[in-house]
């Protein structure tokens, strides 16, 4: 008969719910269009600052080196250079002289002293570049990255010429690459178990600290409905008539809860999956290669984390949400729970808990959330076991507190907002 | 076994140090509306809903079927029908929904005939397939009104059914009132502000005043007692002799 009430109270909930198109779309469908829309306009943005970058080639000069058998020129290293960042949509030009520093509207300088192919196309000096970058300017730190990129390149493409040409010369028994690269190394990635796996699984542990994170973002809808589902109710003067019901007040509240917590879960899918979106897109705008592959039963743990990770929320909120007046200052209560939450979480996204030493680990499993980072977390490494027994003091914390919280909870204190 | 459906002795209710309820005592026969009449704050509410299970006395007694609702107030609660005197309907949620959901909590193994005597009740005809947030005040009221008489309860509690209501929609809910009591042979608290309703539908009413009962009985018995031609005037006497004093608007 309590299976049967609960699931009557249950369908009320939801059928409530799903009518209730303003909660749905801040809720669901937002995350999906937010993260990727973040995306899109940060990506665009960054891209569409103009950065203006001066290339000052004040050698201009050509030598040929007779012994090498090679000719070097600035000129080839300028042409490179304004190829390279052209291509990525900065305004480059050519300067005359290195006055253009103090030309506010530049925000780089490259500037290729005299002397530069003299000393590029010797074998016992080295040629020298000067750049000079405008502080603070956020756009002109990415186009000197790009420009240092280019130049290291040119420069490997250089001494790997000198050198096949000091072997041509000398006839050395040797190679370039052996001369100029004498170790090599090699990854492999494997499992806690050895297992070798490829670079996908770097992309899962991302994954799973997108899913981390994504908590953070469930525990607001979730107490806002529950909120609204007793304070609300309350304010609405729809509570008075189900308390009158021939049921006990916890069968209300479990009710309330479960749907509350189906919200919550609900937007934590959203959230992930916007979140991934965003990685996604934005990986493959900025000319990236991603190939995620989403593990169904990190998918199935991640839902069932949320679940508890809700429900422990709100049996926390709950005894202090219901001896509110009203329901601005219950979701000052939720918002500094939901804060505490967020900062969690968040030291989740950057954090893995799992490696922490364990004196710090026992000082934060007081606090629930932790166990729900680690049961994510030691999935991902690999340690199942480990993650199923913090998944398992999740439920038992979560149970523990709901049972406390509707045990104080009764019809009174629902219906009466309490005297200041 | 008596006949008494409810019976309250000495009920107190203290909210910090304001009495809102000071030993209010009363017994409702089978088939008997029992009135509470008192000005604002007299504790008309507090009462109804201590009644109803719903708020705990800080002492006395309520027996409704001669089960101790102190004890076992979801007990109790199977024998109650209560419309509060603020109550809302939810917007989103269609009339015949609102019906079904309470059907189905209170009567589960005859839903559909308590669904269908509820939609009479209601008299809202088709329109109880609608949402319930585009009903008008009057409509809702008679929803809610249908929700609590729907299942016959032993005893329906109604805190001032025809509050906001406008003439006619007030008319329409006594008559309702009037006849669910004549075919279920059910018991009635109700509350009122409205002398003319009182007269009409109650067979016994009690004047409250500061969370006592100035005075009980049949409204007939208290013309006589003031010596007035209405209960308007017996009720002002009446509060008025406990020591209540109009502190104007």
């Amino acid at each position: 008969m309590r299976g049967y009430n609960f699931k009557v109270l249950l369908w009320k909930e939801l059928l409530d719910l799903s009518r209730d198109y303003k909660t749905l779309a801040t809720s669901l469908l937002l995350p999906l269009i937010f993260f990727p829309l973040l995306g899109f306009l940060s990506l665009a943005l960054v891209t569409q600052q103009p950065v203006n970058i001066a290339i000052v080639d004040m050698d201009r000069e050509e030598l040929h080196n007779k012994l090498l058998n090679l000719t070097f020129s600035s000129r080839d290293l300028v042409n490179r250079l304004i190829n390279g960042l052209e291509g990525y949509g900065f305004n480059v030009y050519e300067a005359i002289d290195s006055d253009v520093v103090y030309n506010s509207s530049v925000d780089l300088v490259i500037i290729i002293p005299k002397g530069f192919t003299f000393n590029l196309s010797s074998l016992n000096s080295t040629a020298h570049i000067e750049i000079y970058r405008r502080a603070n300017v956020q756009a002109s730190a990415r186009a000197e990255a790009i420009a240092r990129a280019i130049i290291n390149e040119y420069s490997n493409v250089v001494s790997k010429e000198k050198v096949e040409a000091i072997i041509k010369v000398t006839g050395l028994n040797a190679t370039s690459t052996a001369i100029l690269y004498p170790i090599s190394t090699e990854l492999q990635l494997v499992t806690i178990g050895g297992r070798e796996v490829g670079m996908e699984e770097e992309l899962k542990g991302l994954f799973a600290r997108v899913l981390v994170l994504a908590l953070s973002v469930v525990i607001t809808p979730a107490t806002s409905f529950i909120i609204d589902g007793i304070i609300g109710e309350r304010e609405r003067k729809t509570i008075e008539m189900i308390l009158s019901l021939p049921l006990p007040v916890s069968l209300i509240i479990y009710s309330k809860l479960v749907a509350a917590t189906m919200l919550g879960l609900l937007t934590a899918i959203a959230d992930a999956l916007g979140f991934v979106a965003y990685i996604v897109l934005t990986t493959m705008a900025l000319g990236g290669n991603v190939s995620l592959t989403i593990d169904p039963i990190l998918l199935l743990l991640h839902s069932v984390v949320a679940f508890f990770t809700i429900l422990v929320t709100i049996s926390i909120a709950l005894p202090f949400i219901t001896r509110t007046r009203g329901i601005r200052s219950a979701s000052n209560i939720a918002s500094g729970i939901a804060i505490i939450g967020t900062i969690v979480f968040f030291t989740g996204f950057i954090v893995d808990y799992s490696r922490l030493p364990t004196t710090i680990k026992s000082i934060l499993y007081i606090v629930p959330y932790t166990h729900s980072i680690l049961s994510i977390q030691y999935y991902v490494v690999g340690y199942t076991f480990q993650a199923m027994i913090h998944l398992l003091v999740l439920v038992i914390l979560s149970l523990v507190l709901l049972a406390f919280s509707t045990k104080i909870l009764n019809t009174e204190k629902m219906l009466l907002a309490p005297s200041t | 076994m008596n006949n008494n459906v409810v019976i309250a002795r000495d009920l107190v209710k203290k909210y910090g140090t304001r009495i809102a309820v000071a030993g209010i005592s009363f017994m409702v026969s089978r088939g008997e509306i029992f009135g509470l009449i008192g000005p604002n704050g007299a504790g008309k509410t507090t009462t109804l809903r201590i009644i109803a299970t719903l708020i705990r006395p800080d002492s006395g007694e309520i027996f409704i079927k001669n089960i101790n609702a102190l004890k076992d107030p979801v007990k109790a609660r199977k024998h109650i029908g209560y419309l509060p005197e603020e109550a809302e309907v939810y917007p989103r949620l269609t009339g015949y929904e609102h019906l079904l959901f309470y059907a189905k909590l209170r009567k589960p193994g005859y839903v559909d005939e308590t669904v269908e005597f509820g939609i009479k009740l209601s008299g809202l005809g088709k329109r109880v397939y609608d949402r319930a947030g585009d009903y008008s005040k009057g409509m809702k009221r008679r929803l809610l009104l249908a929700i609590a008489l729907m299942t016959k309860p032993d005893l329906a509690i109604l805190d001032e059914p025809t509050s906001g209501l406008d003439v006619y929609a007030s008319v329409h809910v006594r008559k309702m009132i009037r006849e669910y009591v004549r075919e279920t042979g059910s018991s009635v608290i109700l509350s009122s502000h409205n002398m003319l309703e009182v007269e009409y539908l109650c067979d016994r009413i009690a004047f409250i005043s500061r969370g006592k009962i100035v005075s009980i009985g049949h409204p007939k018995e208290i013309l006589e007692k003031y010596g007035v031609s209405n209960l308007e005037e017996a009720f002002v006497k009446a509060v008025e002799e406990a020591g209540y004093k109009y502190e104007g608007i």
